[in-house]
């Protein structure tokens, strides 16, 4: 398993790259922006753990070169910042995990696995409908004019299931099945809501209700 | 009128405000003063000319049809103050023969009682305001008419305007004078605060005391209570970086000293005991680091819950994907909530993160807001927490600096945020299995 360690801080590197290889992997080092970007662009490189914090570039920019490149592999990534701020903004560029340091190696190691395993299912799958494009491994929808609406549980399988046969009819019962039950009995009301908070995402045109029979997804939706 | 925009002068706003509202009212005021004097006049001229007709009735009945007997009356000339006109079968007597022109119009009118006629020739008068009645004198109609020159009312009623013009104009500018006096004297205050102010900043004082109307009041205390909040800021940092400095060279010395002597062998307990020292630094620093992230309440700062949660929840969704994060809120997305950005994703990821490290299925973060305050409630279905370790979960025992780092970092610094903004925090076993945390924050003050 080929592993790309992009870190500029020597010491570190080396004693981290040292103990992934006991872990199995065969590592590559990079210790700045430009060059971890080329590795991570022409080397066949299976996962791989990039420090935000590098002395010509950001992390960020790495990563957002290697996803634009359709590079998938998974990434993790090292950050001094702890903040939530930096993880949720390294998560939506592309990122699986993030560390802070300082950091034990077998956690580390740990959640490589982790990250690794949830990649090997992974299919790059997006279901279109009309003119939106749900993400089904990022949980997101791309709505026409282009722009990236990250969806919660319960929002990204209505939608999905809505989305999987435009124009069909969907009860309230079924898709009351789609909720998820902290609740033991989930009120007719909470879809309506459901529905109510799609609309404001895909647009009112998009979600049409069916008095007494349901909601469809209506992919013919013009211009917005 | 359109209402001038607050210009960058009060007082300014204030003379073209009140100046012309002054000079409209009196003018309003005189115009109608001009107008209730016309009615006025107009109806006593109204009672004198019917008056006159009456006394005229009455001497005609006296002398008979004979009408030229009132013509040649002196006491007419003396006693009767208007022009008469008087038509019978006889004939038609009129005084002055100035009017006589003017008179037959009116006799010839149909109508009865107060008229008005205007423009009558060159010898008459120009306007004239007439009585006419016919009354019936041995059965025969006889036609009156007394009238009255309108031309000497008019001019007495334009003097009087004029006069009262004056007074107005006089008062206008009178009432201009109070009016600028009476703004230098409520800008004074102002002119005062300018200068504590500039007391303030030339350091000759900490704060803002001057006595001040109560319009200005709670701008100086909250002037002053950023004063306080700054000062405590120094304070509180000056604190931090002394303590952390103090805390991390001990164990500094520590591990240098041990590397620096050549002669000792780096064993796995000299190793461990070194590493031991560097993780106490880390700490410290951590502890440090997160108590100087705080913001607080701060005039100004905002975040945005609905549109950071879904960030948040999307994010552990992906980090956790066999487990599901939803958001239960009627809040729309663009609403701010007085709490600093910062502080709200840490309130809301550590809670998150808790959540979904001991969730099964699925976590639940609910967000609302009420005339009391903003709710957040985060909520798992997972095993839930025993009574004695829920008991030791209290805001007061969570209080970061008695909390050894590691061990349940994430809700202590939510205590700590919740206490910052004099909130309430709560935590208790939800209904159907689960751990639930729920905080109130209040209105800001």
């Amino acid at each position: 398993m080929r592993l790309l360690l992009v870190e500029d801080d020597a010491l570190l590197a080396e004693s981290l790259a040292k103990e992934l290889e006991q872990a199995g992997y065969r590592v590559d080092l990079a210790a700045t922006a430009r060059d971890a970007r080329a590795i991570g662009e022409q080397e066949p490189c299976q996962v791989a753990v990039l420090d935000l914090g590098l002395p010509d570039g950001s992390g960020f920019d790495v990563l957002a070169h290697w996803r634009d490149r359709r590079k998938q592999f998974p990434v993790m990534i090292l950050t001094a910042r702890g903040n939530w701020r930096d993880k949720v903004t390294g998560l939506k560029m592309g990122a699986d995990d993030y560390l802070t340091k300082p950091f034990r190696t077998e956690e580390l190691v740990a959640r490589l696995q982790a990250i690794l395993r949830r990649s090997e299912g992974r299919v790059e799958s997006v279901l279109r409908a009309g003119r939106h494009a749900l993400d089904e491994d990022r949980q997101s929808l791309r709505g026409p004019d282009g722009e990236e609406h990250l969806l919660t549980g319960t929002e990204f399988r209505l939608l999905r299931c809505l989305m999987s046969r435009p124009g069909q009819l969907f009860s309230k019962e079924q898709l009351v099945e789609q909720l998820y039950s902290l609740d033991d009995s989930p009120n007719w009301n909470t879809i309506e809501a459901y529905i109510r908070r799609l609309r404001k995402i895909v647009g009112s045109e998009a979600i049409v209700t069916r008095r007494g029979q349901g909601y469809y997804f209506n992919e013919d939706t013009g211009n917005q | 009128m359109k209402i001038p925009e607050i210009s960058s002068s009060v007082r300014n706003s204030l003379l073209l405000l009140l100046v012309p509202a002054v000079v409209a009212v009196m003018t309003i005021a005189w115009v109608l003063h001009g107008m209730s004097l016309d009615r006025m006049a107009r109806d006593y001229m109204e009672d004198r000319l019917q008056e006159e007709v009456a006394f005229l009735e009455h001497q005609i009945h006296e002398v008979g049809a004979d009408l030229s007997i009132l013509d040649t009356g002196e006491y007419f000339e003396d006693v009767f103050h208007h022009a008469f006109a008087i038509r019978a079968e006889a004939g038609t007597v009129v005084s002055p023969p100035q009017w006589e022109s003017a008179l037959r119009s009116v006799l010839d009118m149909d109508a009865e009682g107060l008229l008005e006629l205007d423009g009558t020739g060159d010898q008459a008068p120009e306007g004239v305001l007439a009585f006419r009645r016919v009354i019936t004198h041995a059965g025969k109609p006889v036609e009156i008419v007394v009238a009255e020159d309108l031309g000497i009312l008019h001019s007495r009623h334009v003097q009087l305007h004029r006069w009262t013009g004056i007074v107005a104009v006089l008062m206008i500018a009178a009432m201009a004078v109070a009016i600028w006096v009476g703004i230098t004297v409520a800008m004074r205050p102002v002119r005062q605060l300018g200068a504590a102010l500039r007391e303030l900043q030339a350091g000759r004082n900490t704060r803002i005391d001057v006595r001040t109307p109560a319009e200005f009041r709670p701008l100086v205390d909250q002037l002053n209570r950023l004063l306080d909040t700054l000062d405590q800021r120094l304070e509180r940092s000056r604190q931090a970086l002394a303590n952390l400095s103090h805390s991390v060279k001990t164990p500094i010395a520590a591990v240098r000293t041990v590397l620096e002597d050549e002669t000792r062998p780096l064993d796995g307990k000299l190793r461990r005991q070194l590493a031991s020292r560097l993780s106490d630094i880390d700490q410290q620093l951590e502890a440090e680091m997160r108590r100087s992230q705080f913001a607080g309440p701060q005039a100004g700062k905002s975040g945005q819950p609905v549109r950071q949660a879904r960030d948040l929840l999307w994010m552990f969704g992906r980090l956790y994907p066999d487990k599901r994060f939803e958001l239960e809120t009627e809040i729309p997305g663009e609403h701010r909530w007085p709490v600093e950005r910062h502080d709200l994703d840490e309130l809301m990821g550590n809670l998150l993160d808790n959540a979904g490290k001991w969730a099964s299925k699925a976590v639940e973060l609910r967000l609302t807001e009420s005339d009391t305050g903003y709710h957040l409630c985060v909520r798992d279905d997972g095993p839930g927490v025993e009574e004695e370790v829920r008991e030791s979960l209290s805001i007061r025992r969570l209080r970061l600096d008695e909390q050894k780092p590691g061990h349940g970092l994430g809700l202590a610094i939510v205590a700590e945020i919740v206490d910052r903004y004099g909130g309430q925090m709560s935590l208790h076993n939800a209904s159907n299995g689960g751990f639930c945390v729920e905080i109130a924050l209040p209105c800001p003050a």
